[in-house]
C-alpha cells in the first residue's frame, strides 16, 4: 500500500509546519488589517515605523531566550543585561571611548555574564532558573553602583541617532532584527551546534553518549542569549539616550513569551528562529493597537495575558492533532 | 465437587457459570487512518486463568491493551464484561470494573515512599490530615504478606526497577483488581525479583484474578500461563493451551520463521586485538581484564547490576576509571570522553533506548545523523544534502518501519527505536562496538535481522562486545563469554564451553 500514502503524510506533515509559520504571520496581518479598518492612525508610516522599532528590541531578545528555552532552560536575566548594558554603553562613551571600542566592550559584557550562566549551570550544578534570577537581581544592584542610582546622559549625537534613523525607508532597528536573525536562523537550523542544542533540549544524556559536547553546548545557548540582550542594551541606550539600570524592567518575560507564541516549547526540542520573531511583532501590534484604540494601559496587560494563554492554548491543540 | 453435590443438574449449571467469561471480545477492530492496527479479533478471558499474549513488536499487542483498559476507543466490535455489552470507553470506566495495568515502565512517583506510593489516590486520612504511621504499618503488613524482602518507609526511587515493578504490581494487586495486565514486566527484572512477581501473579490467580501476561520470552509464557494467544500484523492468528503446544509452534504463529534461524551465527577468524583492558577499575566495576580482538563476540553475561555497563560505560568516556589501563589497538590511551571514544573507533548502544539512546521528540533522520554531524559539517554547515542522503540510506538499510526521516523518532515501534539506536553507530566507521542490551522489548523479528547486523559488522573487521542479561543470546552469539559478578569479571568460557547452569551459578555466586 505504502510508499504513496507514506510520502503524502510527509509531504502532509512538513506542510503542517510550514503552514503554523503561516498561521502566525496571518494572526499578525489579520491584526494589522483589522487596525487599519478600525483607526484612522495605524496605517500611517509614523506608526508602522514606530510599531517595527517597538517590536525589534523584544525581537532580538526573543531569539536568543530561544536558544536557552530549546535547551529546556530559562533565562531570566535580559531585561536585567539590556539595562546593565545600558549603563555599561553610557559610561563608556562618557569616558571618551570610542563607539567601536564601547560596542565591543558592552558586547564582551554580555559574552561574560552568559559565560558566568553556563558556567553555574554546568560547573556548580545550578538550576538555570535561579542562577539567572540571580543575575536578574544583582546585575541591576551593580548598575546602580556604577550611577549611584543616578541616570547616564549620552552626549554622543552618532550614537544616539543610530537608534532614530531609518536606512532605505525602514527603521535601523528593525534592520538589526534583520541582521540578528539571519545567521541566527542559520545557526539554529543548518549548523552543527543549532542541532547540538535541540539534541540537548530532547535528551541530554542520549545527546552526550551520541558524542555531544553537552558542557559547551549549554554555555553557548547563553551567551547567545546574553549577547543578544548586550546587543539590545546598545540599542536601548542609542535609542533613549541614557544609560540607567533599571531600563528594560520586565522585558525578560516579554522575550519568553514572544518566543512561546512563536511556538518555542518550554520542554525543550521545539523552536525556531522565524516564529519568536513574529511573535515579538505579534505582541508590539497588540500593544500598540491598544494604545490607538485608547485602551485603558491597565486593561492592556490585561489583554496582553489573556492573548497568550489563547495563542499558546491553540498552538498546543495543533501540536496534539499533528 | 461433584460428588458433594446431589443434583447433577445444579453442579452442571455451576460449571457453566463458573466458564463465563470475564471479559469477552467479538470482533473487536481499530483502525488509525489507514492503518489496520487491530483486524477483528474473538477473544474470551476466562475468570481466573493466566492468558499470555506473545507477537512481534507493531503486531497489535499495545492496540490491544489500549483498548481493554479504555485508553483508545474501538472502531467497531463489541465487549461484554461478565456478559453484559459495555462500552469501555475510558480508563475510569475500565478501573470502575477492576481492569489494572502495569506497564514495563513504572508510572509511580519515585520521591514519594513505597507506601505513599502504594496508597496513592487512595490515602488513609484522620481529621483532613494524612495519617502516614498507618498508611507504612499497613503497606509494610501487605508487602510481608506478599513475601516481598521491602520496606515501606524508603523512598521509591531508591528501589531498583525490578522492585519498583514489585510495588506497581502490590498497589494493583490491593485495589480491587479482577483483570490484571502486565506489559512485559519482566525485562528489567533479576532473576529473583522476577521469581517474587511470578509467585504473587500465581496468588492473584488462585484469588480468582484473571491475569493477561505479555512478554517477548517464551519459557515466561510457558512456566505462567494457562492459555495463550498469538497475534501477527494486527491479526489474532489463534489461542492454545499452553500445555498443549512448544515454543517452535509458537515462534511459527508468530513470524513464520524456525527456531534454529533466531540466532544467527557466523564465525570469522580472530584478528588484531582492537581493546584490552588490564586491571581496570571505575565506578561499579573493579579489576577488569580483557581484549576483544577484530571479528570476534565478546559477550558480558550477569545479573543486572552485576557492573557490565559501567564497565563498558568507562571504556567509552562517559565515567572516568580509578585504576588499571585501556590499551587500543596495543597503545595506551587515556578515554577521557565520549568524542574521544568516538574518534579512536568505538561506539556504545546503550542500555535504555528511552534514557540514553534517543531523542525521542525528535525526528529519525536527526537522531541518526546525530553522532556524525562533525563529519558532515561543511564550514560550520550542515549540508542539507548529506543529512537527507545519509538518513534514507539507513533507514533503508536497516528496514527502519517509519513514515520517513522526518518522522519523530517516538512515533516508531520498539524494535523500530531500537534500530536507531544501532543504526546511528554504523555511518561512524567505528571498529569496536558495544552493544548493552541490544533487544531487550524487541520482537523476534527485528532480534533477527540485529544479530545478522553483528555479522555483517564482524564480516567488516569490527570487534563487538555484547551484554545481555539474557543467557540464551550471549551463549549462542559470543565467541569468548565473560561472566560478572557484583562488579567483578568472575569466569570466562570459550563458544560453548560450559553448561547453562554452571553459567548461571557463577553469575549468581552459589
Amino acid at each position: 500500500m505504502s510508499t504513496d500514502t507514506k510520502t503524502a503524510t510527509v509531504a502532509r506533515k512538513s506542510s503542517a509546519n510550514w503552514l503554523f509559520g503561516l498561521t502566525l504571520l496571518g494572526l499578525l496581518l489579520a491584526m494589522c488589517i483589522v487596525l487599519s479598518l478600525t483607526t484612522k492612525s495605524f496605517l500611517t508610516e509614523a506608526n508602522i515605523m514606530n510599531l517595527m522599532r517597538q517590536g525589534a528590541m523584544i525581537a532580538i531578545l526573543a531569539v536568543g531566550e530561544t536558544f536557552v528555552i530549546i535547551t529546556t532552560g530559562i533565562d531570566l536575566s535580559v531585561g536585567a543585561v539590556v539595562g546593565f548594558c545600558t549603563v555599561i554603553a553610557a559610561w563608556l562613551l562618557t569616558h571618551d571611548f570610542s563607539i567601536m571600542t564601547t560596542v565591543i566592550i558592552t558586547l564582551g559584557v554580555g559574552v561574560a555574564i552568559g559565560m558566568f550562566h553556563g558556567f553555574g549551570i554546568v560547573q556548580m550544578g545550578l538550576p538555570p532558573f535561579i542562577i539567572t534570577l540571580a543575575t536578574l537581581t544583582s546585575l541591576r544592584g551593580i548598575g546602580l553602583l556604577i550611577t549611584n542610582g543616578a541616570t547616564i546622559n549620552i552626549v554622543n549625537d552618532t550614537f544616539t541617532e543610530f537608534s532614530r534613523n531609518d536606512f532605505m525607508g525602514l527603521p535601523n532597528l528593525f534592520w538589526m532584527v534583520i541582521l540578528v536573525g539571519v545567521p541566527a536562523y542559520i545557526f539554529l537550523h543548518h549548523s552543527r551546534y543549532g542541532r547540538y542544542i535541540f539534541a540537548v533540549g530532547s535528551n541530554m544524556e542520549a545527546a552526550r553518549l551520541s558524542g555531544v559536547n553537552v558542557k559547551l553546548t549549554v554555555y553557548l545557548a547563553y551567551t547567545l542569549s546574553s549577547t543578544c540582550a548586550a546587543f539590545v542594551g546598545l540599542l536601548l541606550a542609542a535609542r533613549i539616550g541614557v544609560g540607567n539600570a533599571m531600563q528594560a524592567d520586565g522585558w525578560e518575560l516579554q522575550a519568553i513569551a514572544s518566543s512561546v507564541i512563536g511556538g518555542t516549547s518550554l520542554f525543550g526540542a521545539i523552536g525556531s528562529v522565524h516564529g519568536p520573531l513574529i511573535g515579538a511583532f505579534i505582541l508590539a501590534t497588540i500593544n500598540n493597537g491598544a494604545n490607538l484604540l485608547n485602551v485603558n494601559s491597565f486593561w492592556q496587560r490585561i489583554i496582553t495575558g489573556l492573548l497568550i494563554i489563547l495563542i499558546v492554548y491553540f498552538d498546543q491543540l495543533r501540536r496534539r492533532r499533528g | 465437587m461433584v460428588g458433594t453435590n446431589p443434583h447433577g443438574q445444579a453442579a452442571e449449571a455451576v460449571v457453566a457459570t463458573a466458564s463465563v467469561p470475564i471479559l469477552e471480545l467479538r470482533g473487536l477492530e481499530k483502525r488509525y487512518g489507514a492503518t489496520h492496527a487491530l483486524k477483528p479479533a474473538d477473544l474470551a478471558f476466562v475468570s481466573g486463568e493466566i492468558h499470555a499474549i506473545v507477537g512481534e513488536n507493531g503486531a497489535g499487542k499495545s492496540t490491544l491493551i489500549k483498548l481493554l483498559t479504555g485508553v483508545i476507543t474501538r472502531t467497531s466490535g463489541e465487549v461484554f464484561w461478565e456478559g453484559q455489552p459495555v462500552a469501555l470507553a475510558t480508563p475510569h470506566e475500565a478501573i470502575e470494573f477492576g481492569i489494572n495495568a502495569v506497564h514495563q515502565e513504572v508510572v509511580l512517583c519515585r520521591h514519594l515512599t513505597v507506601a505513599a506510593n502504594m496508597f496513592l489516590g487512595d490515602e488513609a486520612v484522620g481529621f483532613g490530615l494524612l495519617r502516614k504511621g498507618e498508611m507504612t504499618r499497613k503497606a509494610q503488613a501487605i508487602l510481608d504478606d506478599l513475601g516481598f524482602d521491602l520496606p515501606a518507609h524508603v523512598l521509591l526511587g531508591d528501589l531498583t526497577i525490578g522492585q519498583q515493578q514489585l510495588i506497581a504490581t502490590a498497589r494493583a494487586a490491593i485495589r480491587g483488581t479482577r483483570f490484571l495486565i502486565f506489559d512485559e514486566p519482566t525485562a528489567y527484572l533479576t532473576r529473583t525479583e522476577a521469581a517474587q512477581l511470578f509467585a504473587l501473579i500465581r496468588r492473584l490467580k488462585e484469588r480468582g484474578v484473571t491475569i493477561v501476561y505479555i512478554s517477548h520470552r517464551l519459557e515466561e509464557v510457558f512456566e505462567l500461563s494457562d492459555r495463550v494467544s498469538i497475534l501477527r500484523d494486527g491479526t489474532l492468528v489463534g489461542t492454545r493451551v499452553t500445555a498443549e503446544t512448544n515454543e517452535t509452534e509458537l515462534i511459527s504463529l508468530m513470524i513464520n520463521r524456525s527456531l534454529e534461524q533466531i540466532y544467527h551465527k557466523e564465525f570469522f577468524p580472530a584478528g588484531d586485538v582492537l581493546i584490552e583492558t588490564k586491571n581496570l577499575s571505575g565506578p561499579g566495576f573493579r579489576d577488569v581484564s580483557l581484549s576483544v580482538r577484530a571479528g570476534q563476540i565478546v559477550g558480558l553475561y550477569g545479573l543486572i547490576g552485576a557492573g557490565r555497563s559501567e564497565f563498558v560505560m568507562s571504556l567509552f568516556g562517559r565515567h572516568r576509571k580509578t585504576g588499571g589501563s585501556i590499551f587500543w589497538q596495543g597503545k595506551e590511551v587515556d578515554i577521557r570522553s565520549e568524542r574521544e571514544a568516538m574518534d579512536l573507533g568505538i561506539a556504545l548502544a546503550p542500555e535504555s533506548r528511552r534514557d540514553q539512546g534517543l531523542c525521542i521528540n525528535l525526528p529519525v533522520g536527526f537522531n541518526l545523523n546525530l553522532p556524525i554531524f562533525p563529519h558532515i559539517t561543511m564550514a560550520g554547515l550542515v549540508p542539507f544534502s548529506a543529512d537527507r542522503q545519509r538518513a534514507d540510506r539507513q533507514i533503508a538499510d536497516l528496514q527502519v518501519k517509519t513514515s520517513g526521516r522526518g518522522a519523530l523518532v517516538s512515533s516508531l515501534s520498539g524494535g523500530n527505536q531500537q534500530k536507531i539506536v544501532i543504526g546511528k553507530w554504523l555511518n561512524h566507521g567505528a571498529r569496536l562496538f558495544i552493544f548493552d542490551e541490544p533487544t531487550v522489548g524487541v520482537d523476534v523479528g527485528t532480534k533477527a535481522e540485529i544479530y545478522r547486523l553483528l555479522a555483517r559488522l564482524l564480516a567488516e573487521g569490527a570487534g563487538i562486545i555484547l551484554i545481555s542479561s539474557y543467557l540464551p543470546e550471549v551463549y549462542e552469539l559470543a565467541d569468548e563469554l565473560h561472566v560478572f559478578r557484583r562488579g567483578e569479571d568472575v569466569a570466562r568460557h570459550a563458544y560453548h564451553t560450559a553448561s547453562h547452569e554452571e553459567i548461571l551459578s557463577e553469575a549468581i555466586g552459589v
